[in-house]
């Protein structure tokens, strides 16, 4: 693990009064509105919220992908305007983010080369970050010749290896087995742990929120916005069984559900009454 | 390759491999009835003209055979194919620079794609052989007109690939490109151009049939030098036989060159077959 590049100089990341509305005119509707959040360098902050709320959006807004429309993302005080060096990203459709003609490490090694690595250097860095995420020696297959949970490992080891200070996920485990996320849940702990990288992740599941971060955000609402945050005071150790059963896990998902359910019901509400 | 068929899931592994057997047994098939149905039209040939149901100025299949064996014989044909072929494929090879340069980068404009639509269409269905008369008065009847000419009429299926397959990157991979912020040149050419490139193959297979045909034909109307003027020069002649021997070899020619490239692709875009779910 020591020969994975550590974050050193963290980054602050500030999202202030963000708004994102599509169309215009009386067309115009606020997805999201007035969303402030703080995430401190090496905080693993995850984002829960229904499905359809707006969380893909808010991420690629942090991302720099979409201008905001009101407000907007600062890193270390100045404001995001387009993709970041420093921010790495693993999309939802992480199996269409992986290039087919390009064997797993070259599609780790790829935006290095952006980047101006030379060749015999950022292939390096492609194994090493694979053998980060326990796909050691696998660089010579292809994206279709593995399993989805591979798959989502090796977009995780593209992020690392771009040198990421600050790691966003959109919900990275949704489309694969039981078993899989949780050792895909394990892993990007341990990443987080050993990497002292930033993370946000964005999910709908709010057990998975609860067990991965150290502070949980909550949005709800049409336009949406932060409604609650949690701190979930586990510290850097995790046990799949241990901390599930912790009372305070039991806790912090009690009051996340009964916020999204008035939250889901108010988000029918503004659909029904438009 | 043994260990990369351990990493897919066996359940994969072995249909594919029941598909390939499968593939391989109807493959034997189709050559066996290809063959049949050529031995048969030659006899249905055969039979026509020794009953004089065909023209009169048909060719027995035998005189056509023996043609063959000694056109294969003959300096002059091979100089003759040189010609042909070395017009037919540099002209393809230009419109594949200029089809695809142009193809991908305004394919990759969503607004510039639907206005070149019309644009497009003339160009598909303009007669490039009715310019024959302007560019053999400007340039002359030789080699860098037929090439001229081949290029146009081979860029318009190219052109037409490449802007389509410029459409199929997919919005996830320009997502990545733009996140990890991947240069132009470098996204052009690693992720725009592969991502084309199952079309792109598709339109060079149609400009090559094409680029053929045109530069024969262009050979026959102008008296450039090449096959096509072999076969005027052989009816000229009252050497029937010739003619259709020139024409079987230049069939046979296309047909070999469109299933190398065939080939090629095939193993060239390997994960593009294998890659779908
Ligand atoms: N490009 C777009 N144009 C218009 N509406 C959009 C666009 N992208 C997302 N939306 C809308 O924004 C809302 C939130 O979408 P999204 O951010 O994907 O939600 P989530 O990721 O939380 O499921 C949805 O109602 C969706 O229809
Ligand atoms: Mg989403």
């Amino acid at each position: 693990m020591s020969e994975v590049s550590t974050a050193t100089a963290g980054r602050t990341l500030s999202v202030r009064g963000l708004g994102k509305s599509y169309g215009t005119g009386a067309d115009e509707n606020w997805i999201i509105r007035n969303l402030d959040l703080e995430v401190p360098p090496g905080e693993f902050v995850s984002i829960v919220g229904p499905s359809g709320v707006g969380k893909t959006t808010l991420l690629r807004s942090l991302s720099g992908l979409v201008p905001p429309t009101e407000g907007g993302v600062f890193i270390d005080g100045d404001e995001l305007r387009a993709p970041h060096p420093e921010i790495g990203v693993v999309f939802q459709d992480y199996s269409r983010s992986l290039l087919p003609w390009m064997t797993t490490v070259e599609n780790v090694a790829f935006p290095l080369q952006g980047k101006g690595v030379g060749k015999a250097e950022r292939l390096g860095i492609a194994e090493r970050n694979l053998a980060a995420v326990g796909l050691g020696g696998k660089g010579n297959l292809y994206a279709w010749e593995m399993s989805g949970g591979m798959q989502q490992r090796v977009a995780i080891a593209r992020a690392l290896a771009y040198d990421s200070k600050i790691l966003l996920m959109d919900e990275p485990f949704a489309s694969v087995d039981a078993q899989t996320r949780l050792d895909l849940e394990d892993l990007v702990v341990d990443l987080h742990t050993n990497l002292g990288v930033t993370i946000i992740l964005v999910t709908h599941d709010i057990d998975e929120a609860v067990y991965l971060a150290d502070r949980v955000v909550v949005i709800a609402e049409r336009p949406a916005h932060v409604v609650d945050e949690i701190h979930t005071g586990f510290g850097s150790h995790r046990d799949q069984v241990e901390t599930r059963s912790d009372p305070r896990f039991a806790e912090a998902r009690g009051r996340i559900l009964t916020l999204l359910r008035s939250g889901v019901a108010a988000i029918t509400q503004s659909v029904a009454q438009p | 390759m043994k260990s990369r068929t351990q990493q897919t899931s066996p359940e994969r592994g072995r249909r594919s491999s029941r598909r390939q057997a499968a593939a391989r047994g109807s493959k034997a098939a189709v050559v066996v009835r290809r063959i049949v149905a050529i031995a048969l039209l030659l006899v249905l040939w055969q039979v026509a003209v020794l009953t004089g149901i065909a023209p009169g100025l048909t060719p027995r299949v035998d005189r056509v055979a023996l043609a063959l064996i000694e056109i294969l014989g003959r300096a002059d044909f091979w100089l003759a194919l040189l010609q042909t072929v070395s017009a037919a494929l540099t002209g393809v090879a230009i419109a594949t620079v200029v089809g695809v340069t142009i193809g991908l980068l305004v394919g990759s404009i969503p607004a510039a794609g639907r206005a070149v639509g019309l644009i497009l269409d003339f160009g598909r269905s303009f007669p490039t052989i009715a310019l024959l008369p302007v560019l053999i008065l400007v340039i002359g009847a030789n080699w860098r007109m037929e090439v001229l000419v081949v290029s146009l009429a081979a860029v318009w299926p190219i052109l037409v690939q490449s802007l389509y397959g410029a459409q199929q990157m997919t919005s996830a991979a320009s997502e990545m490109t733009r996140s990890y912020r991947i240069p132009p040149l470098l996204k052009f050419r690693r992720v725009l151009l592969p991502s084309a490139l199952p079309m792109i193959s598709t339109g060079i297979r149609i400009a090559v049939a094409i680029s053929i045909l045109v530069a024969v034909g262009v050979e026959v109307l102008s008296q450039t030098p090449g096959l096509g003027r072999l076969i005027t020069l052989a009816q000229g002649g009252g050497r029937w036989d010739l003619a259709f021997a020139y024409l079987f070899l230049i069939g046979c020619f296309g047909w070999g060159v469109t299933a190398l490239l065939a080939r090629a692709e095939g193993r060239l875009l390997r994960w593009n077959r294998l890659g779908e779910k």
